[in-house]
């Protein structure tokens, strides 16, 4: 093989490195930065602020609430959205895409309006037992309307997946509609699944545009009152307010604790067969 | 396959059974299988053999005609109600479970409480025993195919139905395959629907065939049957022809001695010869024609003569000249069978 020919083989690959490496960079760049400023020192004070827990407990609670919402309410419109034929079935999914297409703010805006004390769903809501003001209900509203979506779009193209032959032969063997769903189509669907719940949850923690204008509703004596029923992000944001390197700290620790999740999952894939991994090719 | 009205019959019986999907209108079908029997569905491609196997199983429209199995009417009865093993072509196996799962998986829906064993032992019956605990898609496809068949006949269904069971198969599981279903099939006193996608299965397994093409029945009987009187030319290749020629293709040809004879014996939907009707020689008597190709191992020749390519056989003991020479062909018109498909109507499996 001569050189020309070579090259020729080796450049895409190294082109494609040069590229991927400066992508990778800059992910990477900036949270070093961001862990350079905040110094250890800081890291370690943010740690043993009991506010920090206050609010990624409040975090952690309102997500898991909104995905569990969003998965009982998204699940079942995946799976019609993928299986079912029915009129309005394209409205319907561009209603879906909406919250995903807007800006932030403007899905704050329209949250506030709606929600906002006084309003009929305000009070509806209170009368419910799931007040919006000074609780995490409001929170689990904004995570749920932002970050639904994606529970509802993982699912429909994973319940696309559903293996008719599976159906049918489950169907032969006995199984009802309801057993065949359970048994071959949500087994199946579950990867997919679960997939969109994570990136829901991700959505939902990482949400701070519509926190900040629907603040005044859900903290009517001001929106940094307490971070009681605040998430991470708008705590966040509130010690930006106040002293940067503190903020910096606060997002440093968040991104370590992300990091060591992220890791534990991929441990787990690896030693534990999780059990949306079963059946797959090397399990 | 005999087709029966008769609801006092066992086994399968199809009456006049009809569909439409999509456009495609399949049937009216008639046949039957008695228990203990095998009966094996050909055609070519889109010929609604599977749509057939669906909607005995109770998947698809809701058909027309009557559907009983063992005297019960089955139409309206939902799949899990039809006591009906299905193996789709694609096996359908559940890939989240273990072969031993997916075996004892139809008698846990039934809350059978010896569903552990009764898997154990089907899953040794089918030689299964070296990858129960195995995800399907560990498993080769012979085993695939195995653990589907165990899976369906662990509840003990009423009929079993097979989609194309061998097609996916090399020669030797496809050899392994035929001989569980034969043991199977003594032991189990139960009927078995097939589409056969090679004549190997079909001759091994079926006691009668039964030919669709374009959704439409075009022969139901005895395999030896069809074998003599090839109903149309994918009948006619299925079975082994080496020889299949449309009347187009006949009448096309110039008017040489062979064609005029190949002509005068063949039907409205063409002429199928087997190789041992044109027997080659080197000289003598019949019709000349020139030597094509011959095969390094049996004495299957490729001919030319009249402009036809036909495969023949070479004379036994007698040695042929290198290809590109003269031979003379002796047609044994008796071996010759002419094809009743009318010209126009029988598609062309090709």
């Amino acid at each position: 093989m001569n050189l020309g020919a070579r090259l020729a083989n080796v450049t895409p690959t190294v082109l494609a490195g040069i590229l991927s490496a400066s992508l990778l960079a800059l992910f990477l760049l900036p949270l070093l930065a961001l862990a350079e400023f905040a110094t250890p020192a800081g890291i370690w004070k943010e740690g043993g602020d009991p506010q920090f827990w206050t609010a990624l407990d409040a975090t952690l609670l309102a997500s898991a609430i909104a995905v569990g919402v969003s998965l009982l309410l998204g699940v079942p419109l995946g799976y019609l959205l993928a299986r079912k034929n029915f009129p309005g079935k394209s409205l319907v999914r561009s209603a879906v895409l909406l919250p995903v297409m807007i800006p932030h703010l403007v899905a704050g805006l329209a949250l506030l309006l709606w929600v906002a004390p006084g309003t009929p769903v305000s009070r509806f809501a209170s009368w419910a037992g799931v007040p919006l003001v000074y609780s995490i209900w409001a929170v689990v509203l904004v995570m749920v309307y932002v970050g639904a979506s994606y529970t509802v779009l993982a699912s429909e193209l994973s319940f696309r997946r559903t293996d008719e032959e599976t159906l049918e032969a489950a169907r032969s063997l006995g199984a009802t509609p309801t057993d065949a769903f359970l048994d071959v189509t949500l087994p199946t669907a579950s990867r997919g699944i679960l997939t969109g719940a994570v990136l829901t949850w991700a959505r939902g923690v990482s949400e701070i545009g519509a926190f900040l204008i629907l603040a005044y509703a859900i903290y009517p004596a001001g929106p940094y009152t307490g971070t009681v029923t605040s998430p991470i992000s708008v705590y966040i944001y509130n010690l930006y307010g106040l002293n940067l390197r503190a903020a910096a700290a606060a997002a440093t620790l968040l991104v370590l604790l992300a990091l060591a999740a992220f890791l534990a999952v991929q441990l787990a894939e690896r030693w534990g067969r999780l059990p949306w991994r079963r059946g797959e090719v090397g399990t | 396959m005999e087709a029966g009205g008769g609801g006092n019959l066992t086994g399968l019986v199809l009456t006049g059974v009809e569909v439409q999907q999509n456009g495609f209108h399949l049937g009216p079908v008639s046949l039957a299988v008695a228990p203990g029997s095998v009966g094996a569905l050909i055609g070519p491609n889109g010929a609604g053999k599977t749509t057939l196997l669906r909607v005995i199983a109770g998947f698809g429209p809701r058909p027309a005609g009557e559907l009983a199995l063992d005297g019960e009417r089955l139409n309206d009865l939902p799949p899990e109600r039809r006591g009906i093993g299905w193996v789709p072509a694609g096996l359908g196996l559940l890939a989240h479970r273990r072969v031993e799962e997916n075996v004892r998986y139809g008698l846990q829906l039934r809350g059978d409480p010896d569903a552990r064993a009764k898997a154990s032992s089907w899953i040794l019956r089918l030689g299964l025993e070296r990858v129960a605990r195995e995800y399907p898609t560990r498993l080769s496809t012979g085993e695939r195919q195995r653990t589907a068949i165990a899976r369906a006949l662990a509840v003990e269904p009423r009929l079993l139905l097979l989609d194309e069971p061998t097609s996916a198969l090399d020669a030797n599981a496809r050899e392994e395959l035929i001989r569980t279903l034969r043991e199977l099939l003594a032991a189990e006193s139960i009927p078995m629907l097939l589409v056969a996608h090679d004549a190997v299965t079909a001759v091994s397994l079926a006691d009668r065939v039964h030919l669709l093409h374009g959704g439409r029945s075009r022969f139901d009987g005895p395999l030896a049957e069809l074998e003599d009187r090839p109903v149309d030319r994918f009948a006619a290749r299925f079975l082994g022809y080496e020889n299949v020629l449309s009347a187009e293709e006949l009448a096309a040809a110039p008017s040489g001695p062979l064609a005029l004879r190949l002509r005068a014996a063949s039907g409205p939907g063409g002429l199928a010869a087997p190789a041992h009707a044109l027997i080659v020689r080197p000289s003598g008597p019949g019709v000349e024609g020139k030597l094509l190709a011959r095969r390094a191992r049996g004495r299957t020749v490729l001919v030319e003569i009249d402009g036809l390519r036909l495969l023949g056989q070479a004379e036994r003991g007698s040695s042929l000249p290198p290809v590109g020479s003269g031979v003379v062909v002796e047609v044994r018109e008796e071996e010759l069978r002419g094809i009743p498909g009318e010209v126009g109507t029988v598609a062309d499996a090709s």
